[in-house]
Formats: structure tokens, sequence, C-alpha cells
């Protein structure tokens, strides 16, 4: 009897590749969170650190998704892009750090910069 | 004062678990849960892009709970990244998770309360619901916290899964512009969380070096391990130059 991966391989593989790359490698945090929350202390050197290498990751995810789009972001110019990002960035520190006003005058910038230029 | 403005006094000693669960999901429904599902379309749409069932993509809401993770694994398919570097690097974009449990799961803890309760419980933090939980959960009775955060969660959870499976399907229907504009919900909504999450230097530093690094590190270390790279090298370096401020003051 051979193992028969078809089905892995076929129309279960993004559910499968969903389970063991996705869910178990975050899941494991919530667990050990719960588990660990007797008794450690927040602010540790250590959590510190895990927090700095976290949010370093994060602005890279968006730095490659700015400049290595895909789909119909792709079609619009690299400074339309930037220039989203830039525009939301500012606009949420001028409206006293609303969440809103950043992800809305962003998202204005790069469908203007779609529009006229993509 | 909050307890007053948010329910009224008479009734917070008497409304049940169901109760409270359902002033729970109507509070996050007030707002906090069109964040949250909002900021998903955009994994809907890349879902979609790398040419995966929609019924995956939703799952991915609902079983991962985390935008950044689902990010990085739709746009690191896109990018072309092996499985192994898939995990490791949402293994390392998920740390956050477990401090940020650590400091949640007390407010939650009722007496008698099971593992499974617990891990329950533990599933449903991510950004949103953990800043909204830290906010509001200390004004309401012990033994209504549980029950608000559940049916908080779940309302963010359940209306994040369908705009995830709408995202997938607007990219298509949409003109151009508009598209990339839901693709685009997901790098301006992280770049304003992280920014609003940001309190000291070193964090500022952290968002500056993971921007500038990306570009520069991703030649030398391939599309398989830059994220990873780059968190680390930015990271740490923000780390340390964090540590001599603190020394310095």
């Amino acid at each position: 009897m051979t193992l028969d991966l078809s089905a892995v391989h076929g129309s279960a593989w993004p559910y499968v590749l969903l389970v063991l790359c996705g869910v178990v490698p975050t899941e494991i945090w919530r667990t050990l969170g719960a588990v660990a929350s007797r008794g450690l202390a927040d602010g540790s050197p250590v959590l510190t650190w895990v927090r700095h290498v976290s949010t370093a990751l994060l602005a890279a995810v968006v730095a490659k998704l700015l400049l290595t789009p895909s789909g119909a972001l792709a079609l619009v110019p690299w400074w339309g892009r930037v220039g989203g990002i830039a525009a939301g960035f500012g606009a949420f520190f001028l409206f006293r750090r609303s969440f809103f006003a950043g992800v809305l005058v962003g998202e204005a910038v790069l469908i203007a910069a779609a529009s006229l230029w993509g | 004062m909050a307890l007053i403005a948010d329910s009224p006094p008479q009734d917070a000693t008497t409304r049940s678990d169901m109760g409270w669960a359902v002033r729970g999901a109507r509070d996050a429904l007030a707002l906090p849960a069109w964040v949250v599902g909002l900021s998903l379309i955009g994994v809907g749409g890349l879902a979609q892009a790398v040419g995966h069932p929609v019924w995956a993509a939703m799952a991915s809401t609902l079983f991962v709970w985390a935008g950044p993770a689902q990010v990085i694994f739709y746009g690191g398919l896109a990018a072309g990244m092996t499985a192994p570097a898939l995990a490791a690097a949402i293994c390392f974009s998920s740390v956050r998770f477990f401090p940020m449990t650590v400091a949640l799961m007390p407010l939650l803890r009722r007496p008698g309360q099971g593992i499974w309760t617990q891990l329950a419980a533990a599933h449903f933090v991510a950004v949103t619901v953990w800043t909204e939980g830290l906010r509001r959960l200390p004004a309401k009775p012990v033994e209504a916290r549980l029950p608000y955060y559940a049916g908080f969660a779940a309302a963010c959870i359940s209306l994040s899964t369908i705009t995830t499976g709408v995202g997938y399907f607007l990219v298509g229907a949409l003109p151009a512009p508009l598209a990339a504009a839901v693709l685009f919900v997901s790098p301006i909504y992280f770049t304003v969380s992280i920014s609003a999450g940001a309190r000291v230097p070193a964090d500022w530093l952290a968002i500056g070096l993971g921007f500038v690094l990306e570009p520069m590190l991703r030649p030398l270390l391939g599309d398989a391990f830059d994220l990873l790279g780059v968190g680390l090298v930015g990271g740490t370096a923000a780390f340390a130059a964090g540590r001599l401020l603190e020394a310095r003051r």
C-alpha cells in the first residue's frame, strides 16, 4: 500500500499548508501565554526584545507588500504606494492619532494615484 | 464612571452570562469589529491572488486570527517562500501573542475555570481585541468579564471572517483602482496600527529599520528569509539602542 499524497497536494493542500504554517505557529504562542500567565513579568528585557523584533518584522512585511506588490496593486506606480503610506502616516498624527483618518487618507491618495497614473 | 456610562448599574449585577456576551458583541459592532473586518478584506484579496479557495481564506481568519500572520502567509506564498520558511516567519511574527496573552489572562480568570476555557479565551487574543479588552474589562464586574470578552471577540471574528470572504471576490470584480485599494488596506492598516502601538524611541527605530532594511537585505537573504532576517537584525538593533538610551538617561 502506497501513501496517496495526491489529495494533500491537490484540493486539500491550501488547508494543510494553512494549519501547519499558519495556525500552529500562531496558536502555540497564545497557548504558551495562557500557561505562563502566572508569574512572568511584563516588561522584562526578553519580552522587550521580542516586541522589537516583531515590530521590525511587521514593518518589513509592509515594505515588501509595497515594493513587490501582487495583483492590481502592482499596476499603481511605486511612488503612489509609498505616497499613500506616507500620507496615511501623516494624517494619523495630524488628526490626533486617529486610526480612521490614517487609513482613509492613505487609501484616498492610493486611489487617486491609481486612477490618474495606474 | 466608566461603568455608568457603559451600562446602567442596576442591571450590572443581574445580567446573565448571555446578557454580558450580547453586550460585548454590541460594543464590538459599534466600531472595533469593523476596523478589524476592514483590515482583513485585504487578506481575502491576497488569498485570491495566490489561487487558494475562498473557504481557506475564511478559515485563515477563523483559525489563525492574526492579520500580520495571514498577510505573511499569503504574501509569502505569492513571493515564492517555502513552507518551512513560511512557518518560521509566522512563528516569529506571532511571538507578540505570548506577552499579550500573559497580560490579558489574569483579567479573565474566574474561580474554578478549566484549562480549555482559558485556551479558548487565549485564541481570541489579537491586536484589536487585546487593546479593547485591556481598556474595557477592568471596569466590568469580575464574573462578567469572560462572557463580555467572549461576545466581543466572537463578533470581531465573525464579521472579519465574512469580510475576508467578501474581499476574496471584491478584488476580481472591482475596477483596478478600487481593487488596488482593497489590497492596500493591509499595508496601511498595519502601518497605522504599529505607529499607534509605538511608545518609546526604540519602537520607532524598530519600525524605521524594518522599512529600510527590507529592500537592503532582500537581495542578500532572498525571498525565503528576508522577513525573519530584517526582524532579527532591525529588532535587535532597536533593542540595543533602547538599552543604551535608557542607560544614558
